[in-house]
């Protein structure tokens, strides 16, 4: 019960990945990726690396995935965005 | 074969079909579930045994004949016994109300063993009885030759409790594996301390109190520790966890043995206080395999008994063993007191029997000829079951009892009458709609409903399908799918129709591009659906099957049979105008910018799937029994009874904590009670036990229905709906990847996904119950929801061709905008069935089964649109050739309009067309405009200063033989200033300023996000309108994605050439 809750929380997170530029390492599936492992594996991390059961779920166990939701999504941006720019500078670099 | 000529075969195949298909359903019966017409339902667990150490199909297989042989005996008409998901059998009993002699009968492993009595048996000290006889051991002497009043082997006759029945067996050595051993590995018992809470509710299950100083069992005896925590779970629920006991285990090669009461026909249970046990070396003599011919007889004194006698291989072990048994007892036997020497009997871990050899009588052992029987309380009824089950022999492996249902036949009625009323009024609201929203077309698709009903019912008789509850959902919702598949084609017809095809060429044409879309979609349906059928238990096994099926006839009715009725129709006046079929008026034309409202709809989205995981956090699944285990029981009783009657009715029997509720049922009587002990499975004895009670009580019990699920049925379902949940997305992928392209099955899988999440958030929200129905409805999801996208997803496939020089957005929103109304059609056509189910299907499955459904197919056509569509736009927009493309867009115009224009679009290559007709039919002559650019460029004759069309080309640029031009591809170009007028065919909305001129250098750009190269940048000038058509695709921008069609030779052949130039009128 504890995954399907993480793997709620950073699927709904992952949707408003939109709002922002499209600059994730592998684009809008790139995010969704980061999105749900990120959440996943916070969350296994928090609660100890292992997945509560059906009467360990809580809501907090929901709200464990938001950072590592975010953090996902935070790491394929930033990748993506260093590749943008490395691949800008290599364009300049042949004009 | 001419056209005419196929369709009228094909409605003689129709009729034909139909008059067979009333035969069989007037001729046959129909096959009906327990659910449905009542009976008793078992599912057992195959474990391995001492002699199949794995269980496997053949086993389980051998098993289920064995299981029939039982059941033919018991008399039952019409079981159903079948092996389910790898390691379980499921056993159908209609017509049967005795659960407890059912489950006995059926699911007894009757394992038959033999041993040397005195050889085997221990002492507490650990050694056997025969070492210590010639020292006159007194316990060795009680445990050999009985007492005056107990024959060896009886209760309290040097026997032991069963703790310290297991605590000696504990202490033996383990013995090397061999293959005289009845039992492989070690058995698990987990004992309560003396005194303990977990003893005390032990105690208060069995309907006792407990024994003061004495250890209780709490669990096994059992093969793994894992069934000893579901035993618990069973038993206590969460009361009662294993660190609470004692674990004890005893190693391979020593059993316990329970001593049985030959005076008592009711046999004693093993935790009982009163129960004896008596531990054996586990070395037997012989095995069931080696008899032969058990009868059920009577013994010297006229009780009951059974009777056997051996094969030959027996006789001969038999004859063997005596022999040794009767030489140790001349040997030990002292003069004028002899020691006679025994063999013991077990059936099933009990002690049964335990006769003597006479030495004198028998000096050399029991030769030929030689039988046995088996005393010990016996009734005649339980010593013919006994006889019965020796003579069908041992079931191969072990069977655990995993669920067990009881429905009476009054509650099967109903659930058949209700789920029929649903199924018409489903079926009725389809063929109201289709009549409103397609006219003479509707009239056919319903014509074709009701074919596909007849079909369907008849395969359900003649196969035969054994309908149930689940199944007649399957039904409902093929009804929808039915429909669906004619509302495509119609809705392509139409949209032919209005492009200016004359009726008879819009049904050709019609037919022909919608068949790719419902093929896909159907055949992702179907591989669910076996997906379904292979993986899931037996109760979503039946919904599968009728899926699979409805599926399949659906095509055949709604592709083959249509078609033939409207091409026959074609030329009549019924539909041979466009006002009949209802494409009269001109499209109504989505103008809503999708793509760009997708980021509110992600977000609306987002939103509702952050409740649901703060709802899964916070309230979490209200799962069912099937899932926690316990007990469900419905009774309709005659007298008038309260709720804290049954309950304290309930705290005798050990479940004081189950939730009684009176419901309300009028086809059941005034006084229905519904009792749910959840977590907490009823043994049988206990559900007859309440059944006499609440009888003796409130008069005559006149429905009862039962439902008892263990720990390992839900467990069972849970681990088979996700490996078909995977199972079904990777097919699912796979087929789209595919049939479209691979980056098409990450949208979809994305899509599937958010459908299923946003159904659990909407279960943990209202707190409905999740049962097996639940997840079998949930795995449709995933077919259906599919559905949906692929027919959106094969239009934009088709558009990209189409408009080779539009933004992937702008080809997207063309695509939603054209499917949108047959997209909410299909998915109203499949509500309607549903919503028609969870109002009229009164019964709790049909009722999860659509709330479900209805949930998921709702979410299904909404994420088709806003989910998948989008992330697809978001993911292809990266491409190269469409980054290429949005640049030039945003350079020309200052940004990217929703709609492309529709004057750049093309007419993609026709495929060449099937060969209809004789192989000798010369082939039409067919080129497009694409196809007559690409000849140009091949044979470099572009004319100087672009790639622009001659006029040539234009009159070239055609479709086949009897077809209007869909568009007069490839079209002119205007100047930014001097938008053109809208050309007759538009298929968007608003007219946008032409693009100017693209450059040359810009086509073959690298791209460059920061500055991409301005318009007008070298190359040619911009041209007037009338000088220079559009030009062709261009395959450096499109960088491949343009799917500009391969030269191919024009194709010359002796008089076509006059044809191909000048189409004939």
């Amino acid at each position: 019960m504890g995954l399907l809750a993480w793997v709620m929380m950073g699927l709904a997170l992952w949707h408003f990945t939109v709002w922002l530029p499209d600059r994730y390492w592998g684009g809008i599936v790139g995010a969704f990726i980061g999105a749900l492992l990120g959440a996943i594996v916070f969350g296994f991390a928090v609660s100890g690396f292992h997945v509560p059961g059906r009467h360990a779920t809580h809501i907090g166990t929901a709200l464990e995935a938001i950072p590592g939701a975010l953090i996902g999504m935070a790491i394929v941006y930033f990748e993506g965005a260093r590749r943008e720019r490395a691949h800008q500078s290599t364009d300049i670099g042949l004009s | 074969m001419t056209d005419r000529q196929r369709n009228g075969f094909i409605l003689l195949l129709v009729a034909g079909l139909v008059a067979a298909s009333l035969a069989v359903i007037f001729s046959k019966k129909t096959v009906l579930g327990l659910d449905l017409k009542g009976g008793v339902e078992l599912v057992y667990q195959g474990e391995p045994s001492a002699s199949v150490p794995k269980v496997t199909p053949a086993a389980l297989n051998q098993a289920v004949n064995i299981m029939r042989e039982r059941v033919d005996q018991l008399g039952v008409t019409e079981p159903e016994i079948q092996t389910t998901g790898g390691s379980q059998i499921t056993v159908g009993l209609p017509d049967i109300s005795d659960l407890q002699r059912a489950q006995q009968q059926v699911g007894t492993t009757a394992q038959l063993y033999f041993y040397d009595w005195e050889a085997n048996a221990l002492l507490p000290d650990g050694k056997t009885v025969a070492s210590e006889l010639q020292a006159q051991d007194p316990t060795a002497l009680e445990i050999s030759q009985g007492t005056t009043a107990a024959a060896p082997g009886s209760p309290d006759v040097g026997s032991l409790g069963l703790y310290q029945a297991v605590t000696l067996a504990h202490k033996q050595p383990t013995a090397p594996k061999s293959s005289s051993q009845s039992h492989v590995g070690p058995v698990y018992y987990l004992f309560g301390a003396p005194g303990s809470a977990a003893c005390a509710l032990a105690a208060q299950a069995q309907h006792s109190t407990p024994v003061l100083g004495a250890h209780c069992l709490l669990a096994g005896p059992e093969s793994t520790v894992g069934y000893i925590q579901e035993d618990l779970k069973a038993a206590f629920g969460n009361k009662v966890t294993l660190p609470q006991g004692e674990l004890i285990t005893v190693p391979q090669g020593t059993v316990v043995l329970q001593a049985v009461d030959a005076s008592s026909t009711k046999p004693t249970a093993i935790n009982s206080p009163l129960a004896q046990f008596y531990v054996l070396k586990d070395n037997f003599s012989l095995q069931g395999t080696d008899i032969t011919n058990p009868q059920p007889s009577t013994d010297s004194a006229g009780n009951p008994d059974v009777q056997f006698s051996f094969t030959s291989k027996g006789q001969k072990e038999f004859s063997s063993v005596t022999n040794q048994i009767a030489k140790r007892g001349l040997l030990d036997s002292l003069p004028g007191h002899p020691l006679d020497q025994h063999f013991a009997v077990e059936l099933d871990g009990k002690l049964v029997t335990v006769p003597s050899i006479d030495f004198n009588q028998y000096p050399d052992g029991i030769g030929s000829g030689g039988g046995a029987d088996i005393t010990g309380g016996f009734t005649s009824t339980s010593a013919q079951d006994l006889a019965t089950l020796l003579q069908d022999g041992a079931l191969p492996i072990n069977l655990r009892l995993i669920s067990s249902s009881q429905v009476s036949a009054t509650l099967g009625n109903q659930a058949l009458h209700e789920g029929l009323i649903a199924g018409a009024a489903g079926l009725l609201v389809i063929v109201i709609f289709l009549l409103a929203f397609y006219r003479v077309l509707g009239l056919i698709a319903t014509g074709a409903l009701l074919v596909y009903a007849i079909y369907f019912y008849a395969l359900i008789k003649l196969i035969p399908v054994t309908l149930t509850l689940p199944g007649i959902a399957g039904l409902i919702l093929t009804i929808g799918v039915a429909a669906d598949a004619n509302i495509v084609i119609f809705e392509r017809v139409k949209e032919e129709v209005r492009a200016g095809r004359s009726v008879r060429q819009g049904i050709i044409t019609g037919y022909k591009k919608g068949l790719t879309a419902i093929i896909d979609a159907n055949v992702v349906t179907l591989l669910t659906a076996f997906i379904l059928f292979v993986l899931a238990t037996a109760d979503v096994q039946g919904f599968a099957f009728t899926l699979g099926v409805g599926t399949i006839v659906s095509l055949f009715t709604a592709v083959m049979a249509t078609q033939a009725i409207l091409m026959t129709m074609g030329n009549s006046r019924a539909v041979g105008t466009p006002a009949a079929i209802g494409a009269a008026k001109p499209k109504r034309t989505w103008t809503f910018d999708f793509m760009g409202a997708s980021k509110y709809f992600f977000s609306m989205s987002g939103c509702i799937l952050l409740i649901g995981a703060l709802a899964i956090g916070g309230k979490g699944l209200n799962l069912g029994i099937d899932f926690t285990s316990g007990t469900r029981i419905t009774a309709s009783l005659e007298k008038p009874a309260s709720q804290k009657q049954i309950q304290s009715i309930m705290g005798t029997l050990g479940a004081s904590d189950a939730v009684v509720q009176q419901v309300k049922n009028k086809s059941l009587g005034k006084y229905v009670f519904q009792i749910s002990a959840s977590n907490k499975e009823l043994p049988p004895s206990r559900v007859g036990a309440l059944r006499t009670d609440l009888g003796d009580r409130f008069g005559a019990v006149t429905s009862f229905d039962e439902t008892s699920v263990g720990p390992t049925f839900g467990k069972t379902v849970a681990n088979s709906a996700i490996e078909a949940i995977i199972a079904s997305l990777l097919v699912i992928s796979a087929y789209v990847a595919l049939r479209f392209e691979w980056k098409f099955s990450v949208p979809v899988l994305i899509a599937l996904m958010h459908d299923l999440l946003i159904t659990a958030g909407v279960y943990a929200l209202t707190g409905r119950e999740v049962s097996t129905a639940t997840v079998a409805a949930l795995l449709t999801i995933l077919g259906y929801s599919m559905y949906d996208t692929i027919i959106v997803f094969d239009r934009v496939r088709e558009n990209i061709p189409r408009m080779p020089r539009a933004a992937f957005s702008q080809i997207v929103n063309r695509s939603m905008s054209e499917v949108l109304t047959r997209s909410l059609a299909t998915t109203f056509s499949t509500l309607m069935p549903v919503v028609a189910l969870l109002l009229f299907g009164g019964n709790q499955t049909l009722q999860d089964f659509a709330f479900a459904l209805l949930i998921g197919v709702a979410s299904g056509a909404y994420s088709s649109i806003f989910i998948a569509s989008p992330v697809l736009t978001h993911w292809k927009e990266r491409e190269h050739a469409y980054v290429n493309r949005r640049r030039r867009i945003e350079a020309e115009l200052g940004e990217v309009p929703a709609y492309a224009d529709s004057r750049q679009d093309v007419d993609p290559t026709p495929k060449a067309p099937r060969r209809v007709g004789r192989l000798t039919t010369p082939e039409p002559d067919v080129v497009s405009a694409a196809e007559f650019e690409q000849m140009k460029r091949d044979l470099e004759i572009e004319e100087k200063g672009g790639r622009s069309t001659s006029t040539l080309t234009k009159r070239l640029a055609h479709t086949p033989i009897g077809e209007t031009p869909p568009s007069q591809a490839p079209q002119t170009r205007a100047k930014p200033s001097q938008p053109r007028a809208k050309p007759p065919r538009s298929r968007t909305n608003g007219p946008q300023p032409a693009p100017t001129a693209p450059e040359p250098g810009e086509q073959a750009a690298e791209p460059n996000r920061e500055s991409p190269r301005p318009a007008g940048d070298g190359g040619a000038p911009p041209l007037a309108p009338d000088e220079h058509p559009a030009p062709a695709p261009d395959i450096a921008e499109n960088d491949g994605v343009a799917q500009i069609p391969k030269a191919k030779p024009p194709q010359r052949k002796p008089g076509s050439r006059n044809r191909r130039h000048g189409r004939r009128r």
